[in-house]
């Protein structure tokens, strides 16, 4: 039994003995752990003993060994001193010569090795005497030792059984205690449930009285409100047997409104089946008509198509026909222009020859004339008036030369530059009016100046879409005017605006609206489109002769013709007559 | 019928027992029972079920059927099942306590199961192959009949208790030619034929063995006592120390008696060095001297033994310096027993002064260990500082009146030791009443402290 255990036992009875009474648990608990303490002791005592005993034969014997080496050290030291005479007498034996000695002296050395052998016998004995000692030691400790185990073994026994009394008294009075206590909660319960029931039955006899009477008035209330119930029921059963016979009027009523309703809705069933039928054979039609159209439009897709491309062929060869076209075009009037100029020149030759021969003749008519006059006559001559004979080549009529309007324009802005302090003296001479030159031709004849280069600033700002980047760049170091000239400049040969009758026209537009100005002059252009092919022809300075005006050409000649005057001619003619005459009677 | 049924006393085939008990088989029969009987009804017909357990428990050794059965079959066949089955069949099949109680029963008659951790199945393959190594007998035995168990048991043995282990069988000319003595010397140097039973191939298969208790020597050989039964050979050794390297589950290890010297405690201490959970180690009642206690002591420095005994050893003086040494620097070490050896008063002080550093031994036994007064003077010295240290014990110590007054003295500083031997140590009645006096206020004190302690957890 070891001591730990020992300590948990305890530790067990105190707790189980504990709650029971500390009072007389405590040296309860000293008691038992004294007990258990004494038993253990008792118990290890023999082990101890024994620990005890052994260390000290251990002890012993390890003295016994040590003292049992010193002997046999001593023994063999002693032994090997004899042994050692032995062996010198040996060699004294040797030494001899006569018997007598050599007997002698073999006795004595047979005495020592007998010595030396009682010696060793000796030793041997006493060893052997020891291990019997120590074997019978042996064998008493080995019946000491059941003896002390059968001791333990008895006081174990012995511990077991008074730790089992012990405890089981412990237990008993654990027990006992524990009964009393209990016995007495017991009764204290008891009586405590008694009162408790006793109470208790006292408030339910009381309650059931209290419920009798309650229910006494109860079945009171209850008949009085049985009655009243019955009688209200009974109103209320006829007034409502009479609510239940008119629903029941108005539930035929609605039941044959339903019918003729149902009939109606069949009727109607019947119609729309039948519209729905029909609906479907038009929905079906339709269908296929759709599908129908769909071919069509296939169809119609897939020549509009074909129709395109040919078109669009045909387009081709037909610009490419224009090209050529125009190019001919282009060759005919470069050809038309080179037989112009070719006639034009051989009219002048012809002309020129015509003229000089006339003039030629002219002359001789008139140098003989002068003859006829100062030696037939005698008269003073004075030539006619020859101003036909100053002149030579083809009559030239005398074209409109308009000003172009670039003219005008740096005239308008150069005037009233220039008139700048003689503005005062021309608004007072001139009004607001400045004749424009270019004389009678102008159109507008008398431009409102204000107006003009209102009109050009105008277009200026709005027509600035025409004037390159570049020009602009340039035009910046310049003055405003002059900037704007240019601007001008530039748009009217862009705008194709070249004379002076357009920015008369243009006049107009003083009262349309700058942004209008743009079609306006649309509108312009293309209303001044062809003079200006001509114009620009006659830029080009090729003599023309189908605008060529001959109206005066015979009055020219007649004026040659008639350069020796009619009376002249009556002179010549009675002269002629005369001297036909002088020259008859001459000859006569 | 069915009670003869289950007593097998009709070995015949299943078909042939209704045949004979099943009387509903012949008419004229049944008529007749039926008239002559009036006990007799349908009942008495076992059910068919009945019959085939009955069968599955006949043939369980060539079919085992069981872990398709019902709960209820199951008990069934667990109660008809025979004790004798071979382990084989049944070690891994069945878990029942009942059966594995009855076979318990069935081998040794009564036993204690509360020894085997209250498992019958664990005490039945213990036992089981404590026996078969037991009475191995070397180059006789063929060690395939111990791995051949080992496959059964292997999830069960936790503990192996080996009180004997057999020598293998000397020639018999050899014996008769020499006389005792010197055929006793002989046999001591002829190695390889001493050799016990080898634990290498063992132990390693054993993946749940926690404790290991061997002893290299003979049980009751009576008369036929010879030395050399009682040999622990060096290869022996070699081959433990194999095995107990290979066996990482091992916690307790015991070798008692069997004449391990300081060579062999130096193999065995090798191979336990850095053991992963070691936590017991006894090697009492054996020869180990200082070389083996120094062995020892690296030991403790080296694992995290809770429990170390070495008593009744011949560990002297340098020795114990040595265990000292490392014990002032372990932290795991609870208990330990130095009782019967040799320390004197040189180890004595060396226990004592590690005693002033160790804080976490309890237990100490250095009882009969020849020691005397200078010890008393040093433990009590250790006892002043020491808080920790609870049952010590130094009976049988020549410690004498002087040695007695300094113990007392220390003691009286010490509130921690519950427990002091110190019978039969030639101190004055006086100092041992007052140390017995001095414990008993320490008692009651730990007591108290722990009843505080429960009350506290409650």
């Amino acid at each position: 039994m070891s001591p730990s255990t020992g300590d948990h036992r305890e530790n067990t009875t105190i707790t189980t003995a504990s709650p029971a009474d500390m009072s007389s648990g405590v040296p309860q608990l000293v008691r038992m752990a004294k007990l258990q303490a004494d038993g253990t002791e008792l118990v290890t005592n023999i082990l101890v003993a024994a620990d005890f005993r052994e260390s000290k034969r251990r002890a012993e014997m390890e003295e016994a060994r040590r003292l049992r080496i010193e002997k046999l050290e001593n023994e063999a030291k002693s032994s090997l001193e004899k042994f050692e005479e032995i062996t010198q007498k040996w060699t004294v034996a040797k030494a001899k010569q006569i018997p007598q000695d050599l007997r002698d002296a073999l006795i004595s050395q047979q005495i020592l090795c007998g010595q030396l052998l009682e010696d060793k016998n000796k030793v041997i004995i006493e060893l052997q005497q020891e291990l019997k000692a120590s074997d019978d030691r042996y064998v008493k400790d080995l019946k000491k030792h059941t003896e002390e185990v059968d001791l333990m073994i008895e006081r174990l026994q012995e511990q077991i059984i008074s730790l089992k009394k012990s405890y089981r008294e412990e237990l008993d009075l654990v027990e006992s205690t524990f009964d009393e206590e209990r016995r007495t909660l017991l009764a204290d319960n008891r009586m405590k449930w008694e009162q408790q029931r006793q109470r208790q039955s006292d408030r339910e006899l009381e309650l059931l009285l209290q419920r009798m009477q309650q229910v006494e008035e109860h079945e009171l209330q209850l008949q009085r409100l049985r009655l009243d119930n019955t009688k209200e029921c009974n109103t209320i059963k006829a007034k409502l047997e009479m609510d239940v016979q008119i629903l029941e009027q108005q539930l035929q009523k609605m039941k044959a409104t339903c019918q003729l309703n149902q009939e109606k809705l069949e009727y109607n069933f019947q119609v729309l089946k039948k519209r729905d039928e029909e609906n479907i054979i038009t929905k079906s039609q339709q269908k296929r008509k759709i599908t129908r159209m769909q071919d069509i439009l296939n169809n119609l897709k897939t020549k509009c198509s074909n129709q395109e491309k040919q078109s669009r062929e045909e387009n081709q060869s037909l610009t490419d026909d224009y090209k050529r076209i125009m190019q001919q075009y282009k060759d005919m009037q470069r050809k038309m222009r080179h037989f112009a100029a070719v006639d034009a020149k051989r009219l002048e030759d012809v002309w020129l020859m015509n003229e000089a021969e006339a003039k030629a003749l002219v002359r001789q008519a008139l140098e003989i004339d002068r003859l006829i006059h100062e030696q037939q006559l005698g008269l003073a001559w004075t030539p006619p008036p020859l101003t036909v004979m100053e002149q030579s080549g083809p009559v030239q009529p005398r074209n409109r030369i308009q000003p172009s309007a670039r003219q005008a324009a740096a005239q308008a802005l150069v005037r009233r530059e220039a008139a700048g302090e003689e503005r005062e003296l021309e608004e007072q001479t001139d009004g607001n009016t400045v004749e424009v030159p270019g004389g009678p031709e102008s159109t507008g004849g008398r431009m409102d100046q204000k107006t003009v280069k209102r009109l050009l600033e105008l277009l200026c700002d709005e027509m600035g879409f025409l004037i390159e980047s570049k020009l602009l760049k340039l035009l910046l170091p310049l003055e405003k005017d002059e900037r704007s000239l240019i601007k001008l400049d530039s748009i009217f040969s862009h705008s194709s605006v070249s004379n002076q009758g357009e920015t008369a026209e243009q006049k107009d537009s003083d009262l349309i609206h700058p942004n209008d100005v743009l079609r306006a002059l649309r509108a312009f252009t293309a209303l001044y489109c062809k003079p200006r092919d001509i114009s620009s022809r006659q830029l080009s300075g090729i003599p023309e002769l189908e605008g060529r005006d001959d109206s005066e050409d015979g009055a020219c000649w007649e004026s040659l013709a008639t350069v020796v005057p009619e009376p002249k001619l009556k002179v010549w003619s009675m002269l002629e007559a005369a001297l036909e005459k002088y020259q008859h009677i001459e000859v006569t | 019928a069915v009670m003869n049924l289950t007593k097998g006393k009709y070995p015949a085939r299943i078909n042939r027992q209704t045949s004979t008990f099943n009387s509903a088989a012949d008419p004229r029969k049944m008529r007749r029972i039926i008239a002559e009987d009036p006990e007799w009804s349908l009942a008495v017909v076992p059910l068919l079920a009945n019959l085939c357990l009955q069968n599955i428990v006949k043939n369980f050794k060539e079919k085992p059927i069981f872990d398709e059965l019902l709960p209820g079959h199951k008990a069934f066949v667990l109660e008809k099942l025979s004790t004798s089955l071979s382990l084989s069949v049944t070690a891994n099949l069945i878990s029942d306590e009942a059966y594995w109680k009855r076979c318990c029963e069935s081998r040794w008659g009564l036993s204690d199961v509360s020894e085997y951790g209250h498992s019958w199945k664990r005490m039945l393959f213990e036992r089981h192959l404590e026996n078969i190594i037991e009475l191995f007998i070397p180059d006789v035995t063929d060690p395939k009949s111990v791995l051949d168990v080992v496959p059964q048991c292997r999830n069960y043995v936790r503990r192996l208790k080996i009180s004997q282990l057999l020598p293998p069988i000397r020639e018999p000319p050899k014996f008769e030619e020499d006389d005792s003595s010197d055929s006793a010397s002989d046999m001591g140097h002829e190695g390889p034929s001493m050799d016990h039973f080898d634990f290498s191939i063992l132990l390693d298969k054993l993946t749940n063995l926690e404790e290991l208790q061997l002893v290299y020597g003979v049980k009751g050989c009576g008369m036929n006592f010879e030395w050399n039964l009682f040999e622990f050979t060096f290869r022996d050794c070699e081959s433990l120390a194999k095995a107990l390297k290979s066996c990482k589950s091992l916690k307790v290890l015991r070798i008692q008696q069997s004449k391990v010297d300081d060579d062999k405690c130096r193999v065995l201490v090798s191979s336990l060095l850095d053991h992963p959970s070691l936590l017991e180690l006894d090697l009492s009642h054996n020869l180990i001297g200082d070389r083996g206690a120094r062995a020892i002591g690296k030991l403790l420095g080296r694992s995290h033994l809770k429990r170390l005994a070495i008593y009744n050893n011949q560990i002297r003086g340098p020795g114990a310096q040595a265990l000292s040494h490392a014990l002032s620097k372990n932290p795991s070490l609870v208990a330990l027993n130095l009782r019967l050896n040799r320390l004197a008063d040189e180890g004595g002080q060396a226990v004592a002064q590690a005693l002033l550093k160790n804080q976490n031994l309890v237990s100490l036994h250095l009882g009969a260990n020849e020691m005397t007064e200078p010890t008393a003077t040093a433990m009590a010295n250790a006892l002043v500082h020491n808080s920790t240290l609870r049952n010590l014990s130094l009976a049988c110590n020549r410690l004498g009146v002087d040695g007695g007054k300094v113990l007392e003295e220390g003691m009286s500083h010490n509130s921690s030791l519950v427990e002091c031997d110190i019978r039969l140590t030639d101190m004055s009645l006086e100092n041992e009443y007052c140390i017995g006096q001095i414990l008993r206020t320490n008692q009651s004190r730990a007591c108290r402290r722990q009843t505080q302690d429960t009350g506290a957890t409650q």
